[in-house]
């Protein structure tokens, strides 16, 4: 890489979205914009029941319903041999829609295709089942009784899941009773959902040649046609998968949900395009959702403050199926990293999952696959020990950090982290927010009794899955892909098995082929999403296009630039051992003046190549050596109303180290939005369900996104430790915002309340709850 | 959400003219509130066709009512059940049928709902109360209708 001077458009500028002009023209192009001659539509009945036998389903009155075409139920597809799918985690399986009883609210029950959205709406309404309601588990406590069984299908009759463990529990045991000072707190990140404006959806057909034409809002478009071969049947090349724009994912579209598949038998059994849009009701309510990890951490300590072990043992909720699409061999996929920014001598974690009658899923949300529920342990942990030695929360975590010269560090619990500056990054951190002036103004408005709190989180994320030794989707390592073609005129196309939701993928592509080969990053157009022409990849998730897919661009482009060299040294007439790469073009070495660009190459490799092979293209396929592992200090500080318990944010700086930053307006951009994820998932939001298994947030009234009204200042900085094995040294962003956030939030109330003798609270810390808490700990007060 | 609820109507009319009236599926059909299709399948089997409105949540619910009297116990069991719109309700009752002693009849009721669906979701916070108003206008109508 050079860095004698910068080229236009090339790693580090703040080059503005090539997308966007798309986007904000309202010229993006989604599943729903798609709309092809004889198309019918299809809806989908759904199960008020959470836990019912179907005893009958009648579809005679939607078959009246004018425009309605065919209505399928589960004994259709069962007979089919489609009733069931693999879940991505691989080890389970789902109905695809009801077979003999429905396991949540708003299970898939049976199809109807109609000429028109609405005469499908009509149809669905229509349809009668008749339920024999079964007793509803709707808690993962009660599931442990197993004294109703939710999944007689499999071969365990029980609720459990699996029990998935880490460490070495016998000297984390040891190692707590030894301590002299200990903590234990049951931290629950609650169900919330990722709620994406644009909600999932498809469009099938099959084409003349009888191969299936897939419009999907798929984050993983290659995963998606093999799972569908592997579903259906139809072999792999006559499956065509296509995701065009889509309006935000944030892991909701990893899963291939059961509308999917009824869409296509549809449009099988009535040779005629079908579309299928989700409702917002549909999209809250059953397709995949985030957290809902009851963790109960232990920490030990010295009485001066250096940890001594970390145990923590979660129960988790994965709803009715197991849908988590996590790696095989990590069912709680990476929360290893709940050891965080701290060098624990030793710990232990453990997982016990189970199912209960909810909607299934778990890993969404912009969360690495469960590093966000890590994360918000052991940072509200960390300041709940403060708060037991009476200790400041910097002065603790600076105490306990992994110091650089420790990395590549080995964590206990089976991580190598690459690279990091933590102490670096909490000061820049402190020194940006004030600190020590917000605390003596923190001490002089407690004497007034004032709440305000300041709080602190420094994280570390675990991103980039991931090497291929250790990671898979259904059996499918977890590598990716570029393929790069420079045209004669040296512009150029990248195609990468990655697919943006929003995450500015068409300007960091072409970003990372600009500083590689030299060429104007506005003439590379960037290709993602279409199975026919990308190169096969895992997709978008986990925070993992640049650590994998960004690195296998940089890879290609290097090989492109081998190729070059020799066309270049044809151009220059000396050696190719001559040639070198310097100031983004080709030299003969020691003699500057001789050279010719990248684009002059280009030209030449299709009119003037002598001997080599014309054409100048290259694939490559990267399987990362390790993960990456941002992290960051943020902190946030609040002002809490004691009369109403509403808490006001009124700072938050970010400061992130993501390694390499290939465009630092999209950083920030990310880090924006995340952040605003993060705010939500503290202060307003929640998947709740009653007792009787009824989903209370079904629309956008009773799950909140925040505006830009409630949503706060963000002031974000940076400091860069590139990761060493990365080939561009970048380390990913999109997730640290939403991983290392919440906890800072909750954090800083916290902080606020902690002079009422209130330790710690579950989100969301909304205004009532707030506000209830403060009554009780006066109501404490009063009474001692 | 589960519902419990209790109550009694006092009817001025005597318990042998109530206790016809109950047994009379069109005619107990007819007293549900805001009803408007009543299709009598048998002496003791009732569909029936509702408007629901529970806050921002409106729409048809078709029921299905099972009536089981007791002659001896002077006691009539109600079974409903039924939905729309993706919601679901179950709704059991039992009526007594009591001499008041002034030639006029207690009607005294008790029984249970479940709630599912958007019905339960989104009428969360008014349900109750509108459950309760719905089951109350019910034996009000059975009232009104026996003294008419």
């Amino acid at each position: 890489m050079s860095t004698e001077r910068k080229h236009e458009g090339s790693l580090g500028m703040a080059m503005k979205r090539k997308e966007d002009p798309r986007f904000i023209q309202g010229k993006g192009r989604y599943v729903d914009d798609i709309s092809l001659p004889g198309m019918l539509y299809m809806a989908l009945v759904r199960s008020p029941y959470p836990h019912a036998e179907i005893v009958s389903i009648d579809i005679s009155e939607a078959m009246k319903v004018p425009g309605v075409k065919a209505v399928i139920a589960g004994k259709d597809l069962d007979a089919a041999g489609l009733g069931w799918l693999p879940t991505f985690h691989g080890l389970d399986k789902q109905m695809v829609l009801a077979i003999g009883k429905v396991l949540f609210q708003y299970q898939e029950v049976a199809a109807v295709f109609a000429e028109t959205r609405a005469a499908a709406a009509d149809g669905a309404e229509a349809v009668q089942v008749n339920y024999k309601p079964l007793p509803v588990v709707a808690d993962p406590f009660a599931a442990k009784t197993d004294k109703v069984i939710l999944r007689p299908d499999r071969e365990r009759k029980t609720n459990h899941i699996y029990h998935w463990e880490v460490g070495d529990r016998e000297a984390t045991v040891k190692a707590l009773a030894a301590s002299s000072k200990r903590i234990k707190q049951r931290i629950w990140f609650q169900r919330c959902h990722p709620a994406p404006l644009e909600p999932c959806g498809c469009v099938a057909y099959f084409d003349t040649m009888g191969r299936l034409q897939f419009y999907v809002t798929s984050q993983a478009p290659h995963v998606y046609r093999t799972a569908l071969a592997i579903v259906t049947g139809i072999p792999e090349d006559k499956i065509h998968v296509i995701s065009p724009d889509i309006g935000g994912g944030f892991g909701n579209k990893v899963p291939v949900y059961p509308g999917y598949v009824c869409a296509i038998v549809g449009a099988l059994k009535l040779a005629c395009p079908v579309k299928w849009i989700e409702t917002r009701t549909e999209n809250l309510t059953s397709t995949g959702f985030a957290r809902d990890y009851h963790m109960d951490v232990e920490i030990g300590a010295t009485a001066e403050g250096r940890v001594t072990a970390l145990h923590v043992a979660t129960t988790a909720d994965h709803g009715a199926f197991d849908a988590a699409a996590d790696p095989t061999k990590y069912p709680a996929g990476m929360f290893g990293v709940v050891t965080g920014s701290y060098d624990f001598p030793v710990a232990h974690a453990e997982v016990d999952a189970y199912f209960t009658n909810k909607a299934p899923g778990g890993i969404a949300y912009r969360c690495s696959f469960r590093v966000t529920e890590a994360s918000f342990a052991i940072e509200r942990a960390m300041d709940i020990l403060a708060d037991e030695l009476n200790m400041n929360a910097a002065d603790l975590r600076r105490k306990n950090f992994v110091r650089k010269e420790q990395f590549p560090y080995p964590s206990p619990l089976g991580f190598t982290y690459d690279s990091g500056d933590y102490h670096k990054t909490l000061d820049t951190a402190l020194e940006k927010v004030g600190y020590h002036s917000l605390l003596n103004e923190q001490a002089e408005k407690r004497t007034r009794g004032e709440l305000m709190g300041i709080g602190i989180s420094t994280f570390t994320e675990v991103v980039g899955a991931g090497p291929s030794k250790h990671f898979d989707i259904l059996g499918i390592k977890m590598f990716d892909s570029a393929e790069i073609r420079i045209h004669p005129t040296g512009a150029g196309i990248v195609r990468a098995g990655t697919k943006s939701q929003g995450q500015g993928h068409e300007t960091t592509w072409a970003q990372i082929v600009a500083e590689e080969l030299g060429l104007d990053p506005q003439n590379i157009m960037v290709e993602e999403g279409d199975t026919d022409t990308a190169p096969y990849g895992l997709g978008t998730y986990a925070s993992r296009s640049t650590p994998v897919a960004g690195a296998a661009i940089a890879m290609a482009a290097r090989r492109i630039r081998e190729k070059a060299r020799k066309v270049a040294a044809h151009l220059l007439e000396v050696g190719e051992a001559d040639v070198e790469w310097k100031d983004y073009r080709f030299q003969v070495r020691g003699v500057p003046a001789k050279s010719v660009t990248m684009k002059e190459v280009a030209f030449a490799a299709y009119t003037n190549m002598a001997q080599n092979e014309p054409g100048l293209e290259a694939s490559y396929y990267y399987d990362p050596p390790n993960m990456t592992f941002p992290n960051g200090t943020y902190i946030a500080v609040v002002d809490i109303d004691r009369e109403t318990g509403e808490s006001k944010v009124r700072k938050f700086i970010a400061v992130d180290d993501c390694g390499t930053i290939i465009n630092p307006l999209i950083v920030e951009g990310q880090i924006h939005g995340g952040l605003t994820e993060g705010f939500a998932m503290a202060f307003m939001q929640e998947i709740q369900y009653d007792s009787e298994g009824n989903h209370l947030n079904t629309n956008f009234t009773d799950y909140l996104v925040p505006t830009s009204l409630e949503t706060p200042h963000w002031e974000t900085a940076k400091t860069i430790t590139p990761s060493p094995h990365h080939p561009i040294g970048a380390k990913g962003v999109g997730e640290s915002p939403n991983v290392g956030s919440p906890a800072a939030f909750v954090n800083a109330v916290m902080d606020a309340l902690s002079p009422l003798g209130i330790r710690h609270m579950d989100m969301p810390l909304t205004r009532d709850k707030v506000w209830r808490a403060i009554r009780d700990a006066e109501a404490r007060e009063k009474a001692s | 959400m589960n519902l419990q609820y209790s109550g009694e109507e006092k009817i001025a009319a005597d318990p042998g003219t109530v206790w016809a009236f109950l047994q009379n599926p069109e005619k107990v059909g007819h007293c549900l509130p805001e009803v408007t299709e009543v299709t009598v399948q048998d002496q003791t089997h009732v569909d029936a066709v509702v408007q629901v409105a529970v806050g921002p949540v409106r729409g048809k619910f078709k029921l299905k009512v099972e009536l089981t009297p007791d002659p001896s116990a002077q006691r009539i069991d109600v079974k409903v059940s039924g939905g729309g719109f993706g919601s679901a309700v179950d709704l059991t009752a039992g009526a007594d049928v009591v001499d008041a002693g002034d030639g006029g009849t207690l009607l005294k009721w008790s029984g249970q709902a479940v709630a599912r669906g958007p019905v339960a979701a989104v009428g969360g916070r008014v349900l109750e109360a509108q459950a309760k108003k719905l089951i109350k206008q019910t034996f009000g109508n059975v009232h009104q209708q026996i003294s008419t």
